[in-house]
C-alpha cells in the first residue's frame, strides 16, 4: 500500500509514479487498483499497447470493478465501440439486477452512445430509453443526463425520423435552454425540411403556373427557415459561452464547432 | 534526586529511540522502484537522440514539458475540422488492406513548431504490429505537414495567458482495411 500511495502523490505519469505502482504490483501482483494506476498515462498519452497491457490485467483480477471502465475507454479513446458494448454486457452479467455506472454514468447510457457510433439506431434509442425511463423512475424527468436526450435525437434524426428527434431535443432544452448543440440539431432538422420543401415547390411550380399547393408550402418553408435561422444564432450564442457538448482528452462523438455552426446559418441564408 | 535523574535519561533514551526508529520508517526512494523491468523514463518522454525529425527543433524548457489536455487545450492551428479535412483529403488508401491503429507521438514547442515524433503501431486489438511501409510513410508524411500549433498555456490572474508552454501531443488514427475511419483525440 505504500508503494501504491506513492505511485499516486506523485504526478500522473512521471517516472516515479508508474516505479510506485510497478512496485506495488511487484509485491503484490493481485492489487487491480496498482494495475488499473499503471494504465493510465498510456491511455492518456497514446500508447495503445501499454494501456492494453496493464489495464486487462486490472480486469482479470477484478472484473466487477473494472471491466465496465474498460468499456468506457475503448468508446472514447479507441472508438473501439464493439469491444466497449462486449464490456459493458459483461457487466450485466457479473452484477445481476443491478445497473452498473462506470464513469459516472449507467452501461445502458454508454451502450446508447457505443450503438450511435455504430450507427445502430435501433440498439441505441433502445439502450436511451431504458436508461431514461430507468431515471426518470428512480429520480425524476429533470434529473436524466442532458446528453442522453441530445444523443437520443441524434439518434432518431440520423435515422430519419425527425419527429422523434425533435421531442427528444425539446425534452432537453426544456431543462437546459442553452444547449448549443441541441439547437444545432434543431435548427438542422428545419433546415432539411425547406430543403425537402423547396423540391416539392419546384416540383409543383414546373407542373402548373398559379399553383395554391406551392404558395402554402412557400409560406410554410419561409417560417421555418425563420426559425431555424433564429434558433442557429441562439446557438452560436449559447457555444461561445461554451455551453456545449464536449469532453476532456477527446472529442466527443458527433462533436460540433464553431464552424459548423456559422456554416449551417450561412446555408439558412443563402436558402432561396 | 538520583531516581529523577535515571527517569530523566531514561525518557531522552526513549525519545531517541522513537527518533531513530522514526528515521527508519521514513520512505527511501528506491524502495520505490521495482527490481525487475523498472521504467527509466516518464511514460510521456520522447528521446530527442532517437526521435524522428528532431534534428533541429527545439524546446523551450527541457524539464517542463506539459501533457496536450492539462491545464488547458493544445490544439491544431486549424482545428479539429481543419485536421480533419486535411488529412482525409489529402491521403489515399493505394489498395492497402491494413487494420489497426497507427498513433504518431510528437512535441509542440512553446513556439508552436512540431517535431520529436515516435510512431507506436498496433493492431485493432491494440498489439503491436507494423503496417505496409508504404501507408506508415504517407500518414506520417502527411502528419509532419501539420505544421502550425497552439501550444498548452497556462492562465494567470484576470484571465491573462501567463505563457506558452512546450506540449506532448500525439493524434491516432483508426484504420480499418486501409481507410481511415477516426483520428483521435
Amino acid at each position: 500500500m505504500e508503494c501504491f500511495k506513492y505511485g499516486m502523490h506523485h504526478y500522473q505519469g512521471t517516472q516515479e509514479s508508474i516505479n510506485g505502482f510497478a512496485k506495488a504490483v511487484e509485491y503484490d501482483p493481485t492489487h487491480a487498483e496498482s494495475w488499473r494506476e499503471l494504465s493510465i498515462p498510456f491511455l492518456k498519452r497514446g500508447m495503445p499497447h501499454l494501456w492494453k497491457k496493464y489495464i486487462d490485467k486490472a480486469v482479470e483480477l477484478d472484473p466487477i470493478a473494472w471491466q465496465g471502465y474498460r468499456g468506457y475507454n475503448y468508446l472514447w479513446f479507441y472508438r473501439d465501440y464493439r469491444n466497449a458494448i462486449a464490456d459493458f454486457n459483461a457487466t450485466d452479467t457479473l452484477t445481476p439486477n443491478f445497473t452498473d455506472a462506470p464513469q459516472g454514468h449507467s452501461v445502458d447510457f454508454w451502450r446508447g452512445i457505443a450503438y450511435l457510433g455504430l450507427k445502430d439506431y435501433e440498439n441505441s434509442i433502445a439502450f436511451f430509453d431504458t436508461h431514461i425511463q430507468k431515471e426518470i423512475k428512480e429520480s425524476g424527468e429533470d434529473w436524466v443526463e442532458h446528453e442522453a436526450f441530445l444523443y437520443r435525437g441524434i439518434a432518431h434524426y440520423e435515422a430519419g425520423n425527425h419527429e422523434k428527434a425533435l421531442k427528444s431535443l425539446n425534452t432537453l432544452l426544456k431543462y437546459n435552454t442553452d444547449f448549443a448543440d441541441a439547437k444545432y440539431y434543431k435548427a438542422l432538422i428545419l433546415f432539411k425540411e425547406c430543403e425537402s420543401l423547396q423540391l416539392k415547390i419546384s416540383f409543383e411550380e414546373q407542373t402548373r403556373s398559379d399553383n395554391l399547393l406551392a404558395r402554402l408550402m412557400k409560406k410554410e418553408k419561409a417560417e421555418k427557415q425563420k426559425e431555424a435561422l433564429k434558433i442557429i444564432e441562439e446557438a452560436i450564442e449559447n457555444f461561445n459561452s461554451g455551453y456545449s457538448d464536449q469532453r476532456p482528452y477527446v472529442e466527443t462523438i458527433r462533436q460540433l464547432y464553431l464552424e459548423d455552426y456559422t456554416n449551417l446559418k450561412a446555408k439558412l441564408e443563402s436558402m432561396h | 534526586m538520583q531516581t529523577i535523574k535515571t527517569k530523566f535519561f531514561f525518557l531522552i533514551a526513549v525519545i531517541l529511540a522513537i527518533c531513530v526508529a522514526s528515521c527508519a520508517k521514513q520512505p527511501k526512494e528506491e524502495n520505490f522502484i521495482p527490481s525487475e523491468n523498472a521504467f527509466t523514463t516518464d511514460s510521456h518522454y520522447i528521446d530527442p537522440e532517437t526521435a524522428l525529425l528532431s534534428d533541429g527543433f527545439e524546446v523551450c524548457n527541457e524539464d517542463f514539458i506539459l501533457q496536450y489536455y492539462n491545464p488547458e487545450r493544445s490544439t491544431y492551428s486549424e482545428g479539429k475540422n481543419g485536421l480533419r479535412n486535411f488529412i482525409l483529403s489529402n491521403y489515399t488508401n493505394n489498395n492497402y488492406t491494413d487494420s489497426g491503429y497507427l498513433n504518431i507521438r510528437f512535441v509542440i514547442n512553446c513556439k508552436g513548431e512540431a517535431g520529436r515524433y515516435v510512431i507506436h503501431e498496433n493492431d485493432l486489438d491494440l498489439a503491436p504490429k507494423t503496417f505496409t511501409k508504404d501507408l506508415k510513410d504517407q500518414l506520417f508524411e502527411l502528419t509532419t505537414q501539420l505544421k502550425k500549433w497552439n501550444p498548452n498555456i497556462i492562465i494567470g490572474k484576470n484571465d491573462s495567458v501567463s505563457a506558452y508552454y512546450d506540449t506532448y501531443m500525439y493524434i491516432s488514427y483508426r484504420i480499418e482495411n486501409g481507410n481511415i475511419t477516426e483520428i483521435l483525440p
